[in-house]
């Protein structure tokens, strides 16, 4: 503390610090007096008196100055000095700060923007109580991939583990809130103890009871802080009210403080969940099954618990229940991931990546705004050497230039922060795929921090060369009139390190755009399987009592489609429970007659699409053999399904898959015949080979669907039709609340999003570098033509040849240009690596690529050394001779 | 007469000891006590107190006022505080480690 009190009381004499100057000065003349008029009374002259008080004393201005320096802040008044000295300066040269500051700028303000994006979604903790503490636990497949888990399976966990705290689950659940225009919400269907296990609390009312967590007590949910601003004016008395969701009635338990934010949402659209209610399952309900693999659980370690631990402890548990329901599960054992990397870690190989290469436009900005400041350094040795001869030193010297360099960074990091404000809009007009938190990226306190040491360093960095240069420089030389700067040959080697680096990084940026375009482009003509264009979405779901019929159910989509199909401009329309590249996957059993396991768990599972017909002619999915589903296969006639080519190869090579029966999603349900083979469709992603695929009738599945989304094939442009779409269905049942509707295009594009995201990012930047490069490339060939005005005009004037001449002076920099391109493929070669998991069939050292890159950058680079040097042999040899 | 320099590192004990002796004092009658005191033989370059005075400032040894002196003149009055009087029992055993162990040296037969 004592330290402390001692900082105060310096900090007081810094502000103060004219006072005290004052009462020392003071003080001192009091004591010269007194002592002066003591000698005075002893005898002496006034003069000689003054004389001899001055000499008792010692040097008035020097202990001045040692009193001054007891407070320790002479550097503090250095560094003021140095910086109002450095803003002069920069004033006196506008030309070179508008380059310099324009220059950092772009490198400060590309990194401030990609930290605030990394910084926003990867570094700010999770929004949970002690998030490095939680993990999603997933149920093992046979291959070793994580599994959703069945409710029976969770209650024995539950039930016999040490190492959890706290073990909850979650579903996805979109109830379709009755408030005004009904509108589907984001929500989750969670255990009771869901928010305990994360470490929240309501804001408002309270947390879900244990004894509401079963089938028959009352509907509760919990409200998210948005949904309640929203569609309840952040009504304060919502508490115990009741809201009208899916034609029920659930009462308001509490809401979440505004500083929570679900990131457990599952829609490839992006949103937050925004709506809780208890699971409320009960083991004898058939869907709670163990083989009901549906829900994802949460496990909260116990303090001094770690994750091998537990894993070990689950893995026990999982063998025991392995052995006494063998026909239940696939694997013993479970798979942890930390919810950090469950929820962020797709994020944070492509945000590193586009941190690593902003990194580089900065680096090459630095090597830019070096070369200016090492010209510019030859121009002011008289100014630093009249400095030296004054009396400054080496250090204060050094100092002072370095102010002057952060001074410069510190100017161009403020104006760089002005557009790295609107990151996140850019961002978010740009499409970001799936990245998380995208709401939470702003210019925080640890941004400014990060940008703020960014420029000090780069300020640094960027003097280090042109400091070393001037403080060691000759004084007698440097202080003769007339000598031009002493461009050493250490200068003009510097120089040309710097245009060899700027090409390398370029090099290797470009290298990186490049490879993701062609991903891109390839995974573009990557055939899904369905014709996207023309074809309108949306979904709906059904609400009701009324509806828990089957054949009122199936009759409504029936029904609906069949008017909508009416619609004119409609050439085909149809109804199914998934789209492909919507984000819905649902996964069955698919046991083969005669190919079943003694454990059917370890058959093979097939993606479902429950559809009614005309679902293949609406999406252009092709018919291979066989019939399509028709109207007359109903609930009356015997099960059909259609399989896609995977299935068929897979489960009947070299059979005939037509005529042979399937049982699906378990060997309790009906046989299904199988009646046609249809082309694989890219379910889950175009880069995801598609996997095994049925289409079943709506009109035949037991459990028909209520959520699912018509599809209407159109002529012109497919969403000029939604509003008559909504009319014809509102005329079948004014309470259908629609949501995602969208043209089936849009669904494509939002698939590649992430990567276009990261291809236009890295684009960007390999621009500015290769921008950057060709101005520096320029500046160093123009300084170094000019130098050598002279000598072209004597060998002109000797009668050398133009193109002799002309070779002469480019050979220097296209020395520099192709040292800086085997760098950068060698740079490259290294670093593309790290890129691979964001390619698509195409190699991270893809020779293309390569070939292209260098011709591009090369191209680019030599015209930049030939326009200076082209320019110098049109000079009039007699004006180059009499040049300076 | 001769004068000797003050030995190095015993200002601040001199100041500290002066201004416990004597409660407030300015620069000029510190500088004069410690001379009328040792006899003369000590003698400060007298605005060598003036750095010396800051630095204890700053340590938080001693407190500093402005009053009037008897000539009716402004004076800044240095005055001793707890960590000053802490410190001066730390410096004086230093002192007094440091003159034993000398003494003894020279005093070896």
């Amino acid at each position: 503390m004592n330290w402390l009190r001692e900082l105060a009381r310096r900090l007081r004499m810094l502000m103060h610090r004219r006072q005290f100057d004052a009462d020392l000065e003071e003080e001192m003349r009091l004591h010269l007096e007194l002592r002066q008029q003591e000698h005075l009374e002893s005898g002496m002259t006034a003069d000689s008196a003054r004389v001899a008080a001055r000499r008792r004393f010692g040097n008035v201005t020097a202990l001045k100055e040692k009193s001054h320096i007891a407070w320790g802040w002479e550097w503090f008044e250095h560094l003021a000095l140095d910086v109002r000295h450095s803003l002069r300066l920069l004033r006196k040269s506008p030309g070179f700060t508008l380059v310099a500051v324009l220059t950092l700028a772009l490198g400060i303000g590309a990194n401030a923007a990609i930290f605030s994006v990394v910084n926003g979604i990867l570094l700010r903790p999770l929004p949970y109580h002690a998030p490095n503490r939680l993990t999603v636990v997933w149920e093992k497949n046979s291959d070793g991939t994580p599994d959703n888990v069945g409710y029976a399976t969770y209650l024995d966990w539950k039930a016999q583990n040490h190492t959890f705290e706290q073990l909850a689950l979650y579903a996805s659940w979109q109830p379709v809130l009755q408030a005004g225009e009904p509108e589907q919400l984001n929500g989750l269907r969670v255990t009771s103890n869901y928010f305990r296990t994360l470490g929240i609390q309501p804001e408002l009312g309270r947390d879900f009871l244990p004894e509401e967590d079963n089938p028959t007590a009352l509907h509760v949910v919990i409200l998210s802080h948005s949904l309640w601003a929203r569609k309840f004016n952040s009504d304060p008395n919502i508490v115990g009210k009741s809201i009208a969701m899916n034609a029920a009635s659930f009462i308001v338990a509490g809401v979440l403080p505004a500083s929570y934010e679900s990131l457990m949402n599952q829609d490839p659209r992006g949103g937050s969940v925004e709506i809780w209610r208890v699971l409320g399952y009960d083991v004898s309900q058939p869907w709670a099954c163990r083989t009901c693999h549906h829900l994802i659980a949460i496990g909260r370690l116990r303090d001094g618990v770690d994750f091998a631990e537990a894993k070990v402890e689950m893995d026990t548990i999982s063998a025991e229940l392995m052995r006494a329901y063998p026909n239940e599960y696939s694997a013993a054992g479970v798979v942890l991931t930390p919810l950090v990397e469950q929820l962020l870690g797709h994020a944070s190989t492509p945000l590193y990546i586009l941190l690593g290469a902003v990194s580089f436009v900065l680096l090459v900005a630095c090597a830019n705004l070096a070369n200016l400041l090492l010209a510019r350094s030859t121009k002011r040795e008289r100014e630093v050497a009249v400095r030296r001869v004054l009396g400054a030193s080496r250090k204060r010297i050094a100092c002072q230039l370095l102010a002057e360099n952060c001074a410069l960074a510190l100017l161009g990091a403020a104006v760089g922060l002005i557009p790295a404000y609107w990151t996140p809009r850019v961002l978010a007009a740009l499409g970001t795929g799936d990245l998380p938190r995208l709401d939470a990226v702003r210019l925080d306190g640890r941004v400014l921090i990060f940008t703020a040491s960014a420029a000090l360093l780069t300020g640094i960095a960027t003097g280090l060369a042109p400091v070393l240069r001037l403080s060691n420089i000759d004084l007698r030389e440097s202080l003769k009139e007339g000598t031009r700067g002493s461009a050493g040959g250490a200068g003009r080697r510097l120089r040309g390190l710097l245009v060899v680096s700027e090409v390398a990084l370029s090099l290797t940026l470009l290298v990186g755009a490049g490879l993701l375009l062609r991903s891109l482009s390839r995974l573009l003509t990557v055939s899904p399987g369905f014709d996207a264009t023309h074809v309108l979405t949306l979904r709906t779901s059904v609400l009701g009592q009324r509806y828990s019929d089957n054949t009122i159910l199936r009759q409504f989509f029936a029904d609906a489609v069949e008017r909508l199909r009416a619609l004119p401009g409609v050439e085909s329309a149809a109804a199914a429970s998934q789209i492909p590249l919507g984000g819905n996957i649902d996964r069955y059993g698919f046991h083969a007659e005669g190919k079943v396991n003694a454990n059917p768990e370890l058959d093979e599972s097939a993606e479902r699409y429950c559809i009614t017909p005309g679902f293949l002619a609406a999406l252009r999915i092709r018919l291979l053999r066989g019939r399509d589903i028709v109207a007359s296969d109903t609930a009356d006639t015997p099960g059909v399904i259609l399989i896609n080519e995977t299935a068929a190869r897979r489960i009947w090579p070299g059979e005939d898959p037509l005529g042979k029966r399937v049982k699906l999603g378990g060997l309790d349900h009906p046989w299904l015949t199988v009646i046609g083979v249809v082309g694989d469709v890219h379910h889950i992603a175009l880069d995801a080979a598609p996997d095994m695929q049925v289409y079943i009738p709506h009109a035949q599945w037991p459990f028909p669907d209520s959520d699912m989304a018509f599809v209407l094939r159109t002529v012109g442009p497919p969403t000029a039709l939604a509003s008559a779409a909504r009319r014809v269905i509102h005329s079948l049942d004014a309470t259908q609340p629609f949501s995602r509707v969208m043209p089936l295009d849009a669904y494509v594009v939002l698939s590649v999003q992430g990567r276009r995201f990261a291809l236009v990012l890295i684009g960007v930047f390999a621009t500015i570098a290769l921008l950057l490069s060709v101005v520096g490339i320029y500046g160093v060939t123009a300084y170094g033509v000019a130098q050598r005005t002279r000598e072209i005009g004597i060998r002109r004037a000797l009668g050398a040849q133009p193109g002799a001449v002309l070779g002469l002076l480019l050979r220097q920099g296209l020395h520099l240009i192709l040292a800086g391109t085997v760098l950068g493929v060698g740079a490259s070669v290294a670093l593309t690596r790290f890129l691979a998991s964001m390619l698509f069939e195409v190699t991270p050292t893809d020779p293309l690529t390569f070939a292209l890159v260098v011709v591009v950058l090369a191209g680019v680079a030599i015209l930049a050394c030939w326009i200076p040097a082209r320019r110098a042999m049109r000079v009039d040899p007699m004006v180059a001779l009499h040049y300076e | 007469m001769h004068q000797d320099e003050i030995p190095p590192g015993t200002l601040y004990l001199l100041i500290l000891k002066t201004l416990a002796r004597s409660g407030e004092m300015h620069g000029y009658e510190i500088a004069n006590s410690i001379q009328r005191i040792s006899d003369d033989v000590l003698q400060v370059e007298e605005g060598s107190l003036y750095p010396a005075l800051q630095r204890m400032l700053i340590k938080g040894w001693v407190t500093a006022k402005w009053g009037t002196t008897a000539g009716n003149r402004r004076a800044r009055y240095y005055q001793l505080t707890a960590a000053g009087r802490e410190q001066l029992a730390v410096e004086m055993s230093q002192f007094e480690r440091v003159i034993g162990a000398i003494t003894r040296v020279i005093e070896a037969v």
